[in-house]
């Protein structure tokens, strides 16, 4: 039977949480590292999507793990086995790395448009073709203004935050109402405290609505190269 | 919106062992549904602004 992967870890855990549909976690040693799976077939869809999530977050709250993304199937354990020793290394020192730490996550939406100084013109060509690359020309010069709207408030939550840069990631402007998505890694027990720093620095932001969400496992840091 | 970052983050982050997998739901790909929640919340956000 298949198996889809939930998280990576270095040693398994006592009283491991209840795979999907509450079946037996399998633990699936390769060398240093091991991983946790479910048993798994037919469709995935999106109660499973929360059940993954339900398990990720549990084997983190009793070992340093890795979050796998929702969707990674392999055939069996020896195809398991051969795909993380295939990478152990870089995951290994992920591991290392964020084991044991928490994401959270910062949604910045726009209430208005920004207003930067010196971008952006008034369309005013009488004739079509001349109207149709001012009304473009306009459209990117909006686009450079929001973006660069969005960049400044990422500096400003990592000054303001006091986070290190490598424990921060932003999508910048990823939606035309969204200035910035951000995900901030935060410290073994600290995770609460670093979410309401983020609520109270967010709320002085003017131009966006703020939401905080999490903590929840560092999925967003897991990501290897 | 939480449930929303939440679910992009399920879907779109996090280790990739296998490569990308092709998730679908009724046919459409879970992958860009949680996208599409995100974006159909915020212009249900925007347009609440707007009306309030």
């Amino acid at each position: 039977m298949s198996l889809l992967i939930h998280a990576i870890s270095a040693s398994p855990c006592d009283e491991p949480p209840r795979g999907l549909a509450g079946v037996p976690l399998v633990w699936v040693p390769a060398g240093e590292l091991g991983l946790w799976a479910s048993p798994s077939e037919g469709p995935l869809d999106r109660e499973l999507v929360f059940d993954h999530h339900r398990i990720v977050e549990q084997l983190c709250a009793r070992t340093a793990c890795l979050p796998v993304r929702f969707g990674q199937r392999v055939e069996d354990e020896d195809v398991a086995r051969e795909r993380l020793a295939a990478r152990a290394g870089e995951l290994g020192a992920t591991l290392r790395r964020i084991g044991g730490r928490q994401e959270i996550a910062i949604t910045l939406l726009w209430q208005c448009s920004p207003v930067i100084e010196g971008r952006g013109h008034r369309v005013q060509a009488s004739t079509p073709g001349r109207r149709f690359l001012e009304t473009r020309g306009q459209a990117f010069a909006d686009e450079d203004g929001r973006r660069a709207a969005a960049e400044a408030l990422a500096e400003r939550l990592v000054r303001e935050l006091a986070v290190d840069q490598a424990d921060v990631r932003h999508a910048i402007c990823p939606a035309p109402d969204l200035a910035l998505s951000s995900s901030l890694l935060a410290v073994p027990g600290a995770a609460e405290q670093a979410k309401e720093d983020a609520v109270r620095v967010t709320a002085t932001l003017e131009g966006v609505r703020a939401v905080v969400s999490g903590p929840w496992p560092p999925y967003t840091f897991a990501e290897t190269a | 919106m939480s449930l929303l970052e939440l679910t992009d983050r399920l879907l779109n982050r996090g280790v990739v062992l296998t490569g990308e997998a092709t998730i679908s739901v009724a046919g459409v790909d879970l992958i860009y549904l949680g996208l599409n929640l995100v974006l159909t919340a915020v212009e249900t956000m925007s347009e609440k602004q707007k009306t309030a």
